[in-house]
This record gives C-alpha cells, structure tokens and sequence, in this order.
C-alpha cells in the first residue's frame, strides 16, 4: 500500500511528445483509472510507472520515493498485461511463484505463498496445467494471481478484460472491485471502456493527446465535466449539445435555445461567471436522463425543472429505458424515458429539462462556464 | 500443369482419371530420378569388384559383402595414411559439434537482443547480419585464411571451428531472430517486472519455447558444417581434415584398378550423419520452419 504521485512528467519519442505534462497524486488505497482513447498515451503512463519506458521529464513517486531511475523489480509493483503475457511453457503454480523465483525465496514459503493466491482467486486446481490449457478467464485470474503473489505497494492494469467476452467482462470487473475492496492496495488501470472507469474508479483521469483534460471521482466527472471531450467520452448515450445564447428573462439568467420565446430555458444555478457571457452564444450540455416526460406534481416539488413541448423523433426501446429523439426548439436531442412514459413516434409531449443538472460550455475553448 | 492440379479435387470421368495417373507417372519419374543414384551406390558399396566389372550397373549384389566398407572405414589409403575414414569422421564430429553448439547458441542470443532488447541501431546490425548470409564462401577465404594465421589457429581444428561459427552465425541469428520476432514483448517485460534479468528471461522463458526453431537451426548448421569442402580443404591440414575432404582424397589418388564399392561406401559413410539427423528430427524441421507463419 502506497502513495504515487507523477508530477509534471513528460515522454519524447525523437520530437513527438506523446506525454505533455502529467500531474496526478493518489492517496494510499486509491484506485485510479486512467481512461482515454488508444493513442491518448494512457499505456505509456502506465509503462512508465511500471518502469518499462523511460521518463523525458518529471518524476514519478512511490511512497515518497523518485523512482525515475529505479529497475521495475525494484519499484515494487506488479502488472497485469492485456495479453496476461503468461510464461507458456510453465505451469499455474510457476507462472505465479516466478517473481519469488527469481527474488531467491525458499520453495516451501513459495508455495505457501502460491495457495494462497490461488485460493483467493479459485484457481487451486488449475495449479498443475500450462496456460494453453486455460480459458480466457482462467488465464486472467492466473494474471491476477501473479501480479497478486508478492503483495506489491502498486497494482498495475492495462487493459486486463478487453480481451474477455462481454459477460465474463462484467463479472471480472465486479471481481476486481471486491479484491480491490478487500486488499486496500493503490491501483492504477489503463482503459478505454467507460463503464470500467466509473465503476472502478475511486478517480478517474481522462486522457486526450497526452494531457489529462480531468482529474476527479467518477461522479463528478459525470456530472461536472471539464470540458465537453470529457462529456462526451462519458455516458451513453452521450450528453445532448445545444447551440443557445445565454441571456436574460427578468431577474434570471438563461440560454434561449432557437427563435421561439418558449426556447427560454432559465438556469437553476447559474456559474458565477456567467454573467460575462450574457448575450454571447454558449454550448448548453444536458444529459439524457435530465430530460423527461413531464409530470405536475413531480415538476411542483422541484423549481430546477422546465416545461418544453418537443416533436417526439425515434423511438429505441432498451428495456430499461427507451432511448426517445425528441425535436427542442430546432434541435434534435436524446432524452431517456421510462418505457411506461414513452409517447407514439410524430407526436408532441411535454418534456422537462432538470437545469440543475445543465452545464454550460464556451463554445470556442470548449471548456466549462 | 494448370489442367492437371484444376483436375486434381474429385476426380471423375475418364478423362480426370488419366491426367491423374499422368501425374503419378511424373511424380514417379522424379522419384526414381532422384533415388537412382543413392541406390546405385549402396548396390555398388554392397558388391565385390569382381560383380563390378563383370555385372550390370543397376542389378542387386549376388554375393552380399560389407568388405568395401570395412576398407573403407580403417584401411583405405587417403594420400599416403592407409588408416581408412576414421580419424577423418572423428575430425568432422570434432568440429562439427562444437561449431554447431556455439553457433546456435550465439545465434539464439543474437536473435534475443535483437528482438527483445532493442537498441538504437538493431535494424542496421541485423541487416549488416543478414547480409553475411548472402556472402558467397569463397569471397571470405583469404581474409579467413590471414586472420586464422594472425591468431595462431591456421590449419588447426580449432581454426575451422571459429570459421564454422563465423560463418554461421548470419544464418542462426536469422533463424532465431525471426522466430523471436513472433514471441510477444509483454512476456519479457512481465519477467522483467517479476524480477529475472537479461540471461534468466532467455533461459527461462525464451530458450523453452524455442523448440522448433532450435531443431531447424540444429540441422541447418549441422549439414552446412558436415558437408562442407571448401573451408575445410582450405583451412584444414594433413591430419585435421574433415571426412568430405578425405572422401575427395580417396577416390581422387587411388592407383591402379579403381575401387568403386570402396568410394561408394566412402562416400555412404561421409553422407550417412546427415541422413540420420534428417531422418530423426525431419519432422521437428518441417514444423519449425512453418511455426510463427500461423498463430497458435
């Protein structure tokens, strides 16, 4: 169990720079997830904690200590490759045991060590068999386990269930999470799968072209994203955008969306800066799920909701929600409804948008109001 | 050629039937062309020179004898040693085995840290590798022949050792590093982090999947080694030649009434080694070299 902090770290390959300036400090116990499409040099990162690549500029800390030049073995970390990278010509129990193989400990305490790992993970009788011999799963919790065996200060992750079937993926995440409950130890994890990051993560740090655009617990990134590339990388469907100005109705500042007076749609908490941008055109951000059905008495009990009248586009039933493309004001965006709500398909309903839930983004820069 | 393989799948109707058994006449034809040769020596080896002279070419042996042999082994007169093949199969299995062993073994080094462990420059050292292999043998003989002077090992076994090796080392580094190219980097960068060093990965982990590749190397080096002449006529002196160049000097100065059974099996002795490797490790070798072209 440890502390990590990457401060300022950079990474040159010949006059690309592929890492711009990383900060990022965890606490003991975190688990950080490190989300980003392929090329954001998310997995360079990771190599880089690992030891595996070299850093350009800045320094990275375990438990207060510059690891910068430190071996890997010595670094005391353990990782888990996307491709699990188990030693094929050995067996279950010598996959696991190699790093205590190699660190000169006793074959008795060994194996002491090895049952015990395979017994937290249920692959005690998977022992004796070679990794060809083995499932997509059982080969990554034989990952897991060797990663698991020397109870390193720093989990590693790259990737570790993009290459498990959809099912399996969900249950080894949950598993991860448990383990993750029951060790206590800091991990860092490379994805690209949002799902994995907000249910994983204790903060998630989301990472385009080498800069981390978010650094935050998965809720508030959710719900106060930086930027509108971290709302939209986060949840699905993505976060509704709308062109509007933002201007004023009385005392109460709004964005008037389209022509129409009704497109008024006043804001519940506005930003403290918002004044500035009265009269200038802003991006208004809404995620599905604020928008709708309208219902009397819910909207009584709560100011933040505005009424709106929208044609309804395209109906996609999910099951749990039905995915509705609604017309506001000239702008096609998508509301989750229950299935019980859900309005024929040409028709017009009254929709509510919870504008607390609303963000506001400069439309130039991007960034949030 | 092209109506003969398009026939080929289901044959049917006579006119597939015949160009079927047109080509197992062809395919017998280049068979019994390439077996003639070997039969006719082992026939010849067999007989007396008596049948020789008086039989046809082709026929069985009517008296079998293993006389030529015998002679051949350790009374045959190569030059003026009248000790038969046998110091000079020793002197090939001196050389050969050894060259054989350090020129895989560096090779599967080579191969190592030029995949795993890349350096600035690999591509460039592994073409300037790569290109030795393209090196006709004769191009390199005077300046071998200087360097073996200048290092005291000049008509030694010592000497063709080193040229072996040398020589081979373009090949095996080939071999391997193309075998290793297919072996993913996380698992040297797995054991990197579990702790094993740049020795202990190889033998560890790198060494036991090489199998395949550790056959095919074995018997490309140990033919090219066993049935080389030219380095070992010109590197090699008097006592410390290799079986290949007795073989040419045994059929090449015998005087008198020529002894064919006597240079038949000379020369079933000198090739045999080779055929015994094929024939042991033949189906490691078709193995190895299609291993890595289709994912496992």
């Amino acid at each position: 169990m440890a502390t990590l902090s990457i401060n300022n770290v950079r990474k040159q390959y010949g006059s690309v720079e592929v890492l711009k300036g990383i900060d990022l400090d965890l606490t003991d116990g975190e688990f950080l997830v490190l989300l980003g499409p392929s090329g954001c040099g998310k997995s360079t990162l990771l190599n880089m904690i690992a030891g595996l690549e070299t850093i350009s500029a800045g320094e990275i800390r375990i438990d207060q200590r510059v690891v910068n030049e430190v071996h890997p073995k010595d670094r005391d970390i353990a990782m888990v490759f996307q491709s699990y990278a188990l030693y094929p010509n050995m067996t279950v129990a010598r996959n696991i045991g190699f790093s205590l193989e190699m660190r000169g400990q006793a074959k008795a305490e060994r194996e002491g060590a090895i049952r015990r790992v395979a017994r937290l993970l249920q692959i005690e009788h998977l022992l004796d068999r070679k990794p060809a011999q083995l499932s997509g799963g059982q080969r990554q919790r034989v990952a897991m386990g060797r990663a698991l065996v020397r109870d390193p200060k720093v989990f590693l992750f790259d990737e570790p269930l993009s290459n498990l079937d959809a099912k399996l993926r969900v249950d080894m995440r949950t598993e991860i999470k448990k383990l993750h409950q029951r060790l206590g130890t800091t991990v860092v994890y490379v994805t690209h799968d949002q799902i994995e990051a907000m249910t994983l993560a204790s903060r998630i740090a989301i990472m385009k072209e080498g800069v981390v655009q978010q650094f935050a617990p998965p809720q508030e990134v959710y719900e106060r994203p930086a930027n509108m590339y971290v709302a939209s990388f986060i949840g699905s469907p993505t976060m509704n955008f709308v062109r509007g100005t933002l201007s004023a109705e009385g005392d109460r500042l709004g964005v008037s969306v389209g022509r129409e007076r009704s497109g008024f749609l006043p804001l519940f908490q506005a930003p403290e800066q918002a004044g500035h941008w009265l009269g200038q055109e802003v991006i208004l951000g809404i995620r599905p799920e604020a928008i709708t059905c309208y219902d009397p008495a819910i909207a009584a009990g709560n100011p933040a909701l505005v009424k709106v009248a929208c044609g309804v586009n395209v109906l996609e039933p999910t099951g749990a929600d039905t995915i509705t493309y609604v017309e506001l004001n000239g702008h096609e965006v998508v509301a989750r409804i229950k299935p019980s709500d859900r309005v024929a398909e040409g028709a017009t309903a009254d929709f509510m948008i919870d504008m607390a839930r609303a963000n506001l983004f400069d439309p130039k820069t991007e960034q949030r109001i | 050629m092209s109506s003969l393989t398009s026939a080929l799948p289901p044959a049917q109707g006579t006119g597939a039937r015949v160009a079927r058994w047109g080509l197992y006449l062809i395919l017998l034809l280049f068979a019994a062309y390439y077996l003639l040769p070997l039969l006719l020596m082992i026939t010849t080896s067999f007989k007396s020179p008596e049948e020789i002279r008086t039989g046809s070419l082709l026929s069985l042996p009517r008296d079998f004898s293993l006389d030529a042999w015998s002679y051949a082994w350790n009374r045959a007169c190569i030059g003026a040693d009248c000790r038969g093949m046998a110091p000079y199969f020793l002197n090939s299995i001196v050389i050969v085995v050894p060259a054989v062993v350090i020129s895989t073994i560096f090779g599967a080094l080579n191969g190592y840290a030029l995949t795993k462990w890349r350096f600035r420059g690999a591509n460039i050292v592994f073409g300037m590798i790569l290109f030795g292999s393209f090196l006709p043998s004769q191009v390199i003989l005077l300046p071998m022949a200087q360097t073996l002077g200048a290092l005291g090992l000049a008509g030694s076994a010592g000497g063709l050792i080193l040229v072996h090796v040398v020589y081979g080392l373009a090949f095996t580094t080939l071999f391997f590093r193309n075998y290793y190219v297919s072996i993913p980097d996380d698992l040297v960068k797995a054991a990197t982090i579990d702790g094993a060093g740049f020795f202990q990965i190889f033998t560890k982990i790198m060494l036991p999947l090489s199998l395949p590749i550790l056959v095919v190397t074995i018997i490309w080096q140990f033919t090219q080694i066993w049935n080389d002449f030219l380095f070992g006529a010109s590197f090699a002196a008097g006592g410390a030649q290799p079986v290949t160049v007795a073989l040419n000097n045994l059929v090449n100065t015998t005087t008198g009434v020529k002894q064919y059974n006597v240079d038949m099996a000379a020369a079933m002795i000198a090739g045999l080694p080779t055929l015994v490797v094929y024939v042991l490790a033949g189906k490691y070798f078709i193995r190895g070299l299609t291993a890595g072209s289709v994912k496992g």
